[in-house]
């Protein structure tokens, strides 16, 4: 009896510490809600008659601004940030550094159970069904009607793409394509036109097999090509085909509930990229980017395929060494051109609805400062990235860069060739981040032999598929 | 004690009982301040979040890990008939047995070469016990560089031997390897460091004893250093193999698990699982099972192999 | 005295030689990234990599600083680790001052309680312990970096088995005296566990330093980042500018490879006796 007692002493004891794990942390869960309606005294002024009074908030509003560039993009979004905040005082914009899109979507969900969200963030375009299905979104339309803002500008084709049902959700900032980058110097070498990129798969083979050099011993000192193991491409290479990427039409007529990159444009694009590495003229370096950059730079192999928003540090790492060429994605064949494109790549700017109302009016500034013309042309020189707005590409700064880097202009063109419909929409699913890395493991897996690409497809879509399907169990 | 107190007379237990009931409140009042901060915090960040990822793990979540609906055992079954996480447990377990000998064979070289009475040693031991000042996200950082395909030093030096360009992180025969390669040599300092301290403690009179009777070096190695060190050894083999089988950093570092999941061990399996693709559910019934395989493999080594360990 | 047996001057040699050897392979990844923390992008970039240092640019180190507050990345970190440290030898010292001295109900069963969660892996608690830090707002905090980890099973044990080994009568003539016990835990028993507690402070902070996926999981801001996120976001924000990420690899080492010169000794003695008890 007493040793029951006791262990019901010692249970209670446990249980109070129980109870009060629970209970305790209520109070620490206030403050970081509370700081920001602290933060800013200027709660009363809203009161205020809002329309032409100049006065503005004695305080500036802070916000967080979350970005996921690196390296020269890196650098530029951060000057623009600090150009934005030297040109008004009402809003000071911290932006921080939150690593690849991918780590960057997933901070973003990490931060939703605390609220530790920035006021805006840069977010792909993968993250689109997502942020829309977890209700976390202002719609930067809601602004625009408001204020009457003008969107005409924008690119259709992008202010389409981050529209859902005819709601502008994002504001879009950094766009761009896949294009194929090729080293002029090393086309003039191997008797190729360097003005000419290949156009079609055939054309790069043939190109490759023209570019490979070998040293005495029979080893290879030169590549044609390596393209990196990136899911990104495999989804561009199907669209220029004219397939889908999940069903329901890319998930734009009705909500996607299977994968369906299995089909025969994903079969024949890695059939061809397995031939041009099992033939030893393209080397595989895995799926990183920045390895198959490297390998361009360092002049061992001959063409790349990179976003476009990589040109200007092509051509920054080439000075001196050799002359960087920039040309379309190539296609399957020559019929593709008519019957789909590229899809928007890169990603926009998203303001966040869990943030307070001052925030959220701060962002919209600042979004648009982002997308005003001297903003658009400074991000195109300074990237590749090519404008979103008409404004941006007709800027004279930009005009006079073009005429001196044609390379920039590669992208624009790419982007207007590309006719407008649901293939060219891209897909929307909210387990894309997923479905890009199993497509990955799939190429990779297809590269290593002992499996057909059909197999492999196959593979990777039952496993995206039962991931869509679990997704779409938990948002319905 | 317990036991003494119940044997009391019975005319006097009740009163006696409540005394003891007293004195035992009493006591733990006194003891609450000494074991309550600890008792505490084991509660809120292990007990409590053992019993919640037991109960996550039969929940349907959203993707930000708000249980949505119970599903039973739908979570076991999907990884029971999972190659993605049957996968992760093997290249797991091939992790270990890379890594484990590895460090247990290098670091007994190493102990027995700074073991040496010789000028100098001391600069050796320094040397070799070096990457205790390292971290695994650093280690793994200056291995990404000598693996880099096209600029790296290691690539630069499978040519020189002629054995020609390894790709080390993208081909999914080498990627393990080329993870474990890190952690083995970040090991590796620490490994020594424990069985030199080991070897230093064997008196040299057992030598002096040895070599009367005209035993040679290896001889007294194979007979007295080995023997001495097991329970050294034996310490390593626990730490280094749980160690091995809670990898993360290095493969998060330089492969992501990648290429063709050959480097997916268990734990980057968990975080992407929940982490990265919002599975919370799924992402605690593997975290449970990784449980079960570490507690079963604890208890194995203690039960099995810690009965060929010579103690002094 | 085996100095005048060993005479063969070529045996000495030869072991020196594999001294050099296995000092040199253990060396080398660190002298790599030294060198090539110094290199020049034009050296950087082509083949094949320099194995000796031809360029001294310690540019790049002030170009690795400027690209990400490396400092205060070795800041937080000691903040995270030095506060897991203290926490866990004062929470370790007082549990086991209760285990080796106090009489109460149930020792054994709260003894065993503490020790399970020694065989509990951080992964099987890591999920909800995730979600629960972001609901009480303490991710992107100095406390959710520590809190989790500032109870220690390891170190309870470790202390316990110290006080253990003091004699009783000790502890009983103080009571007698009317010391009371946390006095007695103050002023004489942890004094004498000195080499124990010792033991237990490298122990605990080179762990906590070495954390990578805590603090990966709760970490968002740049200024919240500690050494080991930090130098990796450096590798990604500039992956190719491989002798600046060098740089920044070196500089975050500098601490713990001090604490490694100027506490070598320490550091090993610490290492080994927890390694033999624990």
């Amino acid at each position: 009896m007493k040793r029951t007692l006791s262990v019901v002493v010692s249970i209670l004891v446990v249980a109070s510490m129980l109870l009060t794990s629970c209970g305790a942390p209520a109070p620490t869960a206030v403050p970081p809600t509370a700081v920001p309606a602290t933060k800013v005294p200027a709660t009363a002024v809203p009161a205020t008659p809002v329309p032409p009074t100049p006065v503005p908030p004695k305080e500036p509003v802070k916000i967080d601004f979350w970005f996921a560039m690196s390296g020269k993009a890196g650098e530029t979004v951060q000057e623009l940030v600090k150009r934005f905040n030297e040109s008004q005082s009402e809003v000071i914009v911290t932006a921080t550094y939150q690593g690849s899109y991918d780590d960057a979507i997933t901070k973003l969900k990490a931060g939703l159970q605390s609220k530790d969200v920035p006021a805006v963030t840069q977010m792909y375009d993968l993250g689109t069904r997502l942020l829309i299905d977890l209700k976390v979104v202002k719609p930067v339309q809601d602004f625009i009607d408001r204020d009457k803002y003008d969107i005409g500008d924008v690119e259709p084709a992008v202010r389409n793409y981050y529209s859902v049902n005819g709601v502008l959700y994002p504001m879009p900032f950094n766009s761009s394509n896949p294009v194929l980058y090729y080293n002029k110097t090393m086309f003039k070498e191997a008797g190729l036109d360097p003005e000419k990129p290949p156009r079609t798969w055939a054309e790069l083979t043939e190109a490759a097999r023209k570019l490979v050099k070998k040293d005495a011993s029979g080893k290879t000192i030169q590549y044609g090509c390596s393209f990196a193991i990136y899911g990104w491409f495999v989804e561009q290479f199907i669209a220029v085909q004219g397939g889908y990427y999940v069903n329901n039409e890319n998930g734009r007529a009705d909500r996607a509930t299977a994968a369906t990159f299995n089909g025969p444009e994903g079969v024949k694009l890695l059939e061809w990229w397995k031939s041009l590495n099992d033939e030893g003229i393209c080397i595989n370096l895995g799926r990183k980017t920045a390895d198959t950059k490297k390998a361009f730079d360092s002049g061992v192999v001959a063409m790349t395929l990179d976003s476009t928003a990589g040109v200007r540090d092509r051509i920054d790492a080439a000075v001196g060494k050799f002359d960087v060429g920039v040309g379309f994605l190539p296609r399957s064949s020559e019929a593709d051109f008519a019957k789909s494109g590229t899809i928007i790549g890169g990603a926009a700017v998203w303001i966040l609805n869990l943030r307070p109302e001052e925030e959220q009016e701060a962002a919209w500034k600042f979004v648009q400062f982002l997308n005003t013309a001297e903003s658009q042309a400074f991000w195109h020189i300074n990237t590749g990235y090519y404008p979103v707005n008409a404004k941006g590409y007709n800027h004279p700064d930009d005009i006079a860069w073009r005429a001196k880097y044609p390379q920039f202009q590669v992208a624009i063109d790419q982007l207007h060739a590309a006719p407008f419909n649901n293939y060219t929409a891209g897909g929307l699913t909210g387990v894309f981040p997923e479905a890009r890395q199993t497509v990955e493991a799939a190429v990779e897996e297809y590269f290593a032999g002992g499996i057909t690409a059909q197999q492999a497809l196959d593979k990777a879509a039952a496993s995206v598929t039962q991931a869509i399907l679990d997704y779409n169990d938990t948002v319905k | 004690m317990a036991v003494l107190t119940r044997e009391a007379p019975a005319g006097v237990s009740a009163e006696r009982n409540a005394r003891q009931r007293r004195k035992e409140v009493k006591q733990w009042l006194a003891v609450l301040p000494y074991l309550g901060p600890s008792l505490f915090l084991f509660a809120i960040f292990v007990f409590v979040p053992l019993i919640r990822t037991v109960v996550m793990s039969t929940y349907a979540t959203t993707p930000i890990g708000e249980m949505t609906k119970f599903v039973g055992t739908k979570w076991f079954a999907r990884l029971a008939s999972s190659n993605v996480y049957l996968n992760s447990l093997k290249v797991t377990v091939r992790f270990v047995l890379y890594t484990v000998p590895g460090v247990l064979a290098l670091s007994l070289l190493l102990a027995t070469l700074g073991n040496l009475r010789l000028r100098g040693i001391s600069f050796f031991r320094t040397a070799f016990a070096i990457t205790l000042a390292v971290s695994g996200a650093t280690a793994a950082l200056i291995f990404m560089f000598l693996y880099h395909p096209v600029i790296g030093t290691f690539n630069h030096l499978m040519e020189l031997i002629g054995v020609g360009r390894v790709p080390w992180l993208t081909d999914a025969r080498y990627a393990l390897v080329s993870v474990a390669i890190p952690r083995i040599w970040l090991q590796t300092g620490f490994a020594t460091v424990v069985l030199l301290a080991g070897m230093q403690g064997i008196s040299d009179e057992l030598y002096e004893a040895a070599r009367i009777d005209g035993a040679g070096f290896w001889q007294c190695w194979k007979n007295i250093t080995l023997p001495l060190v097991s329970p050294s050894l034996f310490f390593l083999l626990v730490v280094v193999t749980l160690n091995a089988f809670q990898t993360f950093t290095e493969v998060n570092v330089l492969t992501s698990g990648g290429p063709i999941d050959s480097t997916q061990v268990v734990v980057h399996e968990i975080y992407r699982s929940f982490y990265f693709n919002g599975q919370y559910g799924l992402a605690s019934a593997q975290a449970l099972i990784l449980f079960v395989i570490i507690l079963g493999l604890t208890i194995l080594q203690f039960g099995v192999v810690e009965k060929r360990v010579h103690y002094t | 005295m085996s100095k005048h047996r060993t005479k063969d001057i070529i045996g000495k040699i030869v072991l020196y030689l594999l001294l050099t050897i296995a000092a040199v392979i253990i060396v080398f990844p660190l002298y790599t990234g030294f060198v090539t923390s110094l290199l020049s992008a034009q050296n950087l970039d082509t083949y094949p990599p320099k194995l000796l240092p031809v360029d001294f640019q310690w540019e790049n180190y002030a170009a690795a600083l400027k690209m990400a507050p490396l400092l205060r990345f070795v800041f937080n970190s000691f903040v995270q680790s030095s506060s897991v440290m203290i926490s866990q030898l004062i929470l370790a010292s007082l549990a086991a001052f209760a285990f080796a001295f106090l009489e109460f109900r149930g020792k054994q069963f709260v003894f065993l309680v503490f020790l399970s969660t020694m065989m509990i892996p951080w992964e099987a608690t890591i999920i909800p312990n995730y979600l629960f830090v972001q609901r009480i707002g303490w991710d992107d905090t100095y406390l959710g970096l520590a809190a989790p980890f500032m109870a220690t099973a390891f170190g309870t044990f470790l202390i316990r088995q110290f006080f253990l080994s003091l004699p009783r009568d000790l502890y009983d003539a103080a009571i007698i005296d009317g010391c009371s016990n946390l006095r007695y835990l103050i002023t004489i028993a942890v004094p004498l566990a000195r080499p124990a507690l010792g033991t237990l402070a490298v122990y605990s902070f080179l762990q906590s330093y070495n954390q990578y996926l805590w603090p990966l999981l709760i970490t968002n801001s740049t200024n919240m980042r500690t050494v080991q996120i930090g130098i990796r976001m450096l590798q990604e924000f500039e992956r190719e500018a491989w002798n600046e990420v060098m740089a920044g690899v070196i500089i975050v080492m500098i601490p713990t490879l001090l604490l490694f010169v100027f506490a070598n000794r320490q550091l090993i003695r610490g290492l080994t006796a927890g390694a033999l008890k624990g």
